[in-house]
């Protein structure tokens, strides 16, 4: 068995955990990052959607969970975890949602106090506001659409440098343009002399009187794995952290460990315009319009190469074919919920599965989206709509087993909240009742955002990494992102298994 | 099938793997694909997975003005010149 000792041994690499690790490692701790997945080299991305989803997705982008209606929950895997396939958008948490924290689950983050660690975040990532330009004329039809109708819009902001509008955010950057955590914040914590593993699959957590000491894995090539160290960051993802939490046998007082399941369902329309549109040149999600928000309706620009389209299209057969003939021509935008379903994370002879029923409250806010993305199709001047639903369908009159559903955000497993009997963690997003282990992913986020959810993730993230670095989240600048190549080198990689 | 799409369906964990394969071989009969039009839900699984395959053909995707290889070769051309990851 290989062994290695560190102060903080963080569970992988995506959003939560490689900002976790830089700031620890750029803060003088001793850093193990393990990740289950493999680096992924951009030269090997190849902007076919289903060849990407083979590469970079967990189970090939085909997770789904079991319920009424199924919905399709694409996660990645390796490197970077999700924040290298997603869309790149950027938000804030809503205040309205910290305010909601604070009342329903005594949380203490207000938007003051998360204020340096956003920045400190959106600062590392450079994020910025989509161009009009670069965003293309996919949004300007939904643009030219909530002007007409007078509705809330604008451009989004993104974690993107050099953007050329590739239009595959989803299936791998091939200009390196989306700064996502693998070419951020993991050279960084390389930089800074983090000691990270790919193919490293966690097994449990070390748990010696009550408290974490490590976790044992087991290496890609078969060779056992312990880390000891004197705490321990979980960020295995919302669907699979709370399962490491079980198969490490802690006592979960609260009851909650799993439950609590948000996914924010989405789905998306297409319209037929009079003009070309090219949907895939420029960036998919550049425009969003939060008219809605209140209601739980977030509209957000959705858009991909022919094989996508053909993919998300909600036409079967001849009306497929002739639809997609007019690829040129067709536009298409999304909508997400911020729901109030909850699901639920188990496993079962090893595999997550995850249960997750709309309830009528989502359902009502999803007509209520359907038919508002008909009208702003229709404003925006299209011959056609195609909406996700059976043919002579309506949004008013739409079921759950009519909707075609997608997700992106899992949120809630292990739930913050201040009270022991009521969340998997505390607000400083330690595990109740273990010292030592800390989470730094989607599942402590306790309920729906509204919003895509990468930056609340890596704020709470980057909060939790100077908590245990014992120290206030400076103002200043980080140390920018190295410019060049300065991927975990397979030399570290196989010294460790070797 | 393509190669792209046969390799999505094979990194599918084992049960919608074989769902999909199923699906798919339904869908290539005359009478798999009447019984696939009873059942709404696994007639779009089918016909969604294999409008994925088909339009991910460079010649199909070239013919609706996208061109994947040139999109990948700018992407590597512009991280050399720039020395981006």
């Amino acid at each position: 068995m290989r062994s290695l000792d560190a102060d903080v041994c963080v569970v992988g690499a995506g959003a939560g955990g490689a900002v976790v690790a830089a700031e620890l490692a750029e803060g003088g701790a001793r850093v193990v990052l393990l990740e289950q997945g493999a680096y992924h080299d951009p030269d090997g991305f190849t902007a076919s959607p289903p060849e990407m989803l083979a590469h970079l997705y967990r189970d090939g982008g085909q997770s789904v969970t079991l319920g009424a209606p199924p919905i399709a929950l694409p996660l990645g895997r390796g490197i970077g975890g999700t924040t290298l396939v997603n869309s790149g958008t950027c938000f804030r948490t809503p205040p309205r949602v910290l305010e909601r924290w604070a009342r329903e689950f005594g949380l203490q983050l207000d938007e003051a106090s998360l204020r340096p660690c956003f920045e400190r975040v959106e600062r590392a990532l450079s994020v910025r506001e989509v161009t009009p330009e670069l965003a293309g004329e996919n949004a300007a039809v939904a643009r030219r659409g909530a002007e007409r109708l007078g509705w809330s819009h604008g451009y989004l902001k993104r974690n993107a440098r050099g953007c050329v509008g590739s239009g595959v955010c989803a299936f791998g950057c091939p200009t390196s343009a989306k700064q996502h955590t693998g070419i951020t914040y993991i050279p960084r914590a390389a930089a800074a002399s983090a000691e990270i593993v790919t193919g490293a699959d966690v097994h449990n957590v070390l748990v010696e009187r009550g408290s974490a000491r490590g976790v044992r894995a087991r290496l890609a090539g078969g060779d056992a794995l312990e880390v000891r160290a004197r705490d321990v960051v979980l960020a295995c993802g919302t669907i699979h952290t709370p399962l490491l939490l079980e198969r490490s046998g802690l006592r979960d007082s609260s009851g909650q460990r799993g439950r609590n399941l948000a996914l924010h369902p989405a789905t998306a329309g297409f319209a037929l315009m009079d003009e070309t549109v090219d949907m895939a040149r420029g960036v998919p999600q550049s425009f969003y319009i939060d008219e809605f928000a209140d209601e739980g309706v977030m509209l957000e620009g959705v858009a991909g190469p022919p094989a996508y389209a053909a993919m998300a299209l909600p036409l079967t057969g001849e009306r497929h074919a002739r639809a997609m003939a007019r690829y040129r021509r067709l536009a298409q935008f999304g909508l997400m919920v911020s729901d109030a379903s909850r699901g639920r994370v188990r496993s079962i002879a090893g595999r997550p599965i995850i249960r997750y029923d709309l309830c009528p409250e989502d359902m009502s806010r999803f007509r209520i989206g359907l038919a508002r993305m008909e009208e702003l199709f229709r404003a925006a001047g299209a011959r056609e709509v195609y909406l996700p639903l059976p043919e002579g369908a309506r949004p008013h009159s739409a079921r759950a087993r009519d909707l075609k559903l997608m997700a992106f955000h899992p949120l809630g497993t292990a739930r913050a909240d201040a009270r022991a009997t009521h969340g998997v963690t505390d607000g400083d997003l330690a595990v109740h009742g273990v010292p030592g282990l800390h989470l730094a992913d989607g599942s402590v986020v306790p309920s729906a955002l509204g919003v895509n959810p990468q930056m609340t993730i890596m704020a709470l993230a980057t909060r939790l990494a100077f908590s245990l670095l014992g120290q206030a989240v400076p103002a200043s600048n980080p140390s920018p992102a190295p410019p060049t190549d300065q991927r975990p080198t397979k030399e570290k990689e196989i010294a460790c298994r070797s | 099938m393509s190669a792209g799409l046969e390799s999505m369906i094979s990194a599918a964990p084992w049960p919608q793997r074989t769902a999909l394969r199923v699906l798919l071989a339904l869908d290539r009969r005359p009478r798999g694909a009447m019984l696939l039009a009873s059942v709404p839900l696994a007639e779009q699984a089918a016909s969604s997975m294999l409008a994925l395959g088909r339009y991910d053909d460079p010649d199909v995707g070239r013919a609706l003005g996208w061109d994947a290889r040139a999109v990948v070769a700018r992407g590597r051309a512009l991280r050399r010149a720039e020395g981006r990851p």
